[in-house]
């Protein structure tokens, strides 16, 4: 019991000073690289659910955060939809995807299971440049209407979003949900005899994980006003695949941890420019030797053991 | 129709070397190295410093990259890669990130240009009306040459039975006092030096840049998923398949849906009959 | 009353024919024991009767209604749960967990999951350890989760695969002693594969002997030892001792 107060105590410290932030600095350039960071947090909240719950690792994550977006940038630009439109658009899209994807492949082992994702991402990525005359090409789409005009504002409700995100997937994580798909990760043959329909649970989880991740591509077209075909890139499953490990796999709310230090990290190397991408990789290379269990998570069941002992 | 046989046959022998590397190592540690085209990059910028900066011979220079590579090989598997052993996940997440860093490195030592590899024959020839870069016809013997050699002599040597041994059971083959372990370093030596050769050979004429390790590598995957994990002759007959479907896309449609070739046909096969054609390992 | 009926069943993989027309029947209240030398098709059987593979040809009706073409999951959720010859648990759970897995099953009453598994847990004698990971149970732990695992979906019919197989002779005898608890106050009904003859004699109403995939023999633990087939296909030179 205490240590879930202490749990929502330290999310309810966070969410405030990630809400205050950018007031108390008055920088629009910290704003912006806290909106990329929450979006980023959605992204890497949507790939713990399923991959990190089940240890089917998918590695083509940026395809439903690519169909997404596109989505949402069609229904913006070429159909005129009201911006709003985008967020259920990018949902549904990830979501067709992810059936598409995933009722073929869900019943390959671990590294094939994730290669094929893979593949997935990169042929939706090469035909986005195939089709150029109707995608933009290696441009793009250009002119995409901003969500909220105030920056402030758009990055509380995509403050909003990330909280909505995190909640309603730590709720199922911590339900009998996340129980079956530990337990898929556990034995699948096993859960299946114990009456449990595995198939069912792998797909479903690996829809709802699409479902956000294409709801954070929408925010990311409205955001960044453009989509380009390297949000299909094997760069970007793989960035928050590392910040859900450096996080800590499974947990949920580390991702997001992960997701806000890697993307200040990633600011701050801006200096060491051309360096940056290379820090990333050793830094991966480092994080899957040292540190398999994460940062966040283990550090912060640190600190609330010893805030525990401090009541007590 | 002479031109996609010929051409066909040279882009078939280049993804031949690259997967009979990767299929090798799958055989035999049960690893999918996603670092395996950064040891084919390597093999083209070894040989670009080596001739364009320290103005050492072609001829001398391939040996010494080869080599090299090789090398680096063994310790990339010894300090990176062993240690992940227990999760193929694991293994491919390093090897992946690894691929990375070699990218940034390169990247960041020699830019993104493309840079020049020098050839071994400068001359065209003309076989049947069509011309052809000598360096091509040479990279399709020197497949030839280094694939027959391998697979003669996995089938010949002792230590080609060891490996052999290892790749169907590896726990009966270290109750048999085979060394394991040494023995994956030595294969991933192998399979280093041959992808270093094929960029050696194929840099003169395919793009050299830090990305390069890419395509080659989802080729190498899709080619060995095809022709069955773990099966030298199945990724052969892999590799000319896909070889030849790529120069018949090219021909054919265009070049840009060259790529798409290679990683659709990689989806299928997983998605249809993860075995493969010849392979014995499923991916169930 | 027949809980179980199996008729005609057969089961072919490739040259090899597993399964050879096996009938038999399991009345409600029956702990059947399932007799036979390694490679007899027992633990086949059991996939085919849990929906696991499916038959070539044959019936399986349980009170009445045929199992044919019902995935595996949706027959543990009309009554039948298994064990399996290798200890599974989920690794990465703890007892507790495990427990609470096997209880999501439909047939399960709507009561508190985490009571209730606790309850199962002091059943099968792990109470101590619900928070353990599963994983680092000990052998004859691990085959107390196994059971607990089957018995929380709320089974009619509970097939036990080798439960005694690895496991030293207190532990048998312990194991045994909650085997037949759990028929006597629970009027489980249960089938029984199991090479420990001893054990298997005593705890077994009615024996149905197997040998290359064919019913070779059915009758009491008694008669069944003195059935020459079964003698020949199984017992050879040890008939003494148990026929004694």
């Amino acid at each position: 019991m205490q240590l879930k107060n202490l749990d929502r105590g330290g999310a309810l410290v966070a969410l405030t000073l990630m809400a205050v932030l950018p007031l108390v600095f008055d920088s629009k350039y910290l704003m912006g690289v806290l909106t990329v960071a929450a979006i980023y947090g959605i992204w890497s909240v949507s790939w713990d659910f399923m991959s990190g719950l089940t240890g089917r690792e998918n590695f083509g994550h940026s395809l439903f955060i690519g169909v997404g977006a596109y989505a949402a940038g069609f229904l913006n630009t070429t159909w005129g939809a009201n911006a709003w439109w985008g967020l259920p658009a990018g949902m549904l899209a990830a979501v067709v995807f992810a059936l598409i994807m995933g009722i073929p492949t869900l019943r390959l082992k671990g590294p094939y299971f994730a290669l094929a994702m893979l593949s997935g991402a990169v042929i939706m990525q090469r035909l986005m440049l195939i089709f150029w005359k109707f995608t933009g090409g290696e441009e793009g789409i250009n002119g995409i209407e901003p969500l909220i005009r105030s920056p402030l504002y758009f990055y509380w409700f995509v403050l909003g979003m990330l909280v909505f995100t995190a909640a309603l997937l730590g709720g199922l994580a911590r339900s009998r949900w996340g129980l079956i798909l530990k337990a898929i990760r556990g034995d699948e043959a096993t859960c299946q005899a114990a009456g449990l329909n595995v198939t069912y649970y792998k797909i479903a989880s690996l829809v709802i994980s699409a479902a956000f991740a294409g709801m954070g591509g929408a925010l990311y077209a409205h955001y960044q006003l453009q989509v380009s075909p390297q949000l299909f890139a094997v760069v970007t499953s793989i960035t928050i695949i590392t910040m859900v490990y450096v996080g800590g796999m499974s947990t949920i709310y580390g991702a997001i941890g992960g997701a806000l230090l890697l993307t200040l990290m990633t600011e701050m190397l801006r200096d060491f420019g051309e360096w940056r991408l290379m820090i990333y990789s050793v830094a991966l290379i480092l994080i899957l030797f040292f540190l398999p269990q994460g940062l966040v998570a283990p550090t912060w069941k640190k600190i609330r053991r010893l805030l525990a002992r401090g009541r007590s | 129709m002479l031109e996609i046989l010929i051409f066909g046959a040279v882009t078939s022998a280049i993804y031949a070397m690259l997967a009979v590397g990767f299929t090798l190592i799958f055989g035999v540690a049960r690893i999918l190295n996603l670092a395996h085209g950064s040891f084919y990059a390597l093999g083209a910028y070894g040989a670009y410093v080596l001739t364009t900066i320290f103005k050492v011979p072609l001829i001398v220079a391939a040996p010494l990259v080869v080599v090299g590579v090789a090398l680096f090989g063994m310790v990339v598997e010894r300090v990176l890669i062993r240690p992940m052993r227990k999760s193929q996940l694991a293994v491919l997440m390093i090897s992946l990130a690894i691929s990375l860093v070699v990218e940034q490195a390169l990247f960041l030592t020699f830019g993104s240009e493309y840079r020049n590899v020098p050839s071994f024959i400068d001359q065209k020839y003309v076989i049947g009306g069509v011309d052809v870069a000598g360096q091509r016809l040479l990279t399709l013997l020197v497949s030839v040459v280094s694939i027959s050699g391998l697979y003669l002599f996995i089938q010949k040597t002792r230590l080609g039975s060891a490996i052999l041994a290892i790749s169907q059971d590896p726990e009966a083959a270290q109750y048999m006092g085979i060394p394991s372990d040494r023995i994956f370093g030595v294969v991933m030596a192998m399979s280093a030096g041959l992808a270093a050769l094929a960029g050696i050979m194929a840099g003169p004429f395919l793009s050299v840049q830090p990305s390069m390790h890419l395509l080659p590598i989802v080729k190498a995957f899709a080619i060995v998923v095809v022709g069955g994990l773990g099966s030298i002759p199945g990724s052969i007959v892999a590799a000319l398949m896909l070889g030849y479907a790529e120069t018949l896309v090219a021909y054919g449609i265009s070049t840009s849906w060259t790529e798409i070739v290679s990683v659709a046909a990689t989806l299928l096969m997983l998605v249809l009959s993860p075995a493969g054609f010849f392979g014995k390992r499923a991916a169930f | 009353m027949s809980l179980l009926s199996v008729r005609n069943l057969d089961k072919r993989f490739g040259g090899l024919h597993a399964v050879k027309d096996v009938s038999l029947e399991v009345h409600q209240g029956d702990i059947l024991g399932i007799l036979g030398p390694n490679g007899a098709g027992k633990t086949t059987l059991y996939n085919l009767l849990t929906g696991f593979i499916k038959p070539d040809n044959g019936q399986v009706i349980l009170n009445g209604q045929s199992l044919l073409g019902i995935p595996s999951h949706k027959v543990v959720g009309l009554g039948i749960a298994r064990t399996f010859q290798l200890c599974r648990p989920f690794v990465g759970l703890t007892v507790l967990e495990n427990v609470m897995v096997g209880s999501l099953g439909p047939r399960v009453p709507k009561v508190d999951l985490e009571k209730r598994a606790h309850k199962l847990l002091e059943q099968v004698g792990l109470t101590g350890k619900a928070e353990t990971l599963s994983e680092l149970l000990s052998y004859g732990d691990q085959r107390r989760l196994e059971i607990a695992r089957a018995l929380a979906t709320e089974p009619r019919l509970l097939l036990l695969d080798e439960p005694f197989a690895g496991l030293g002779s207190g532990e048998i005898a312990a194991l045994s002693t909650l085997i037949r608890d759990l028929h006597r106050e629970q009027g489980l009904t249960i089938m029984l594969i199991e090479h420990k003859l001893r054990e298997f004699m005593q705890l077994v109403s009615k024996v149905v002997a197997i040998d290359f995939g064919q019913v070779i023999g059915t009758g009491s633990p008694q008669d069944i030892v003195k059935n020459p087939k079964v003698i020949e296909a199984y017992i050879g030179k040890q008939d003494a001792d148990y026929a004694a």
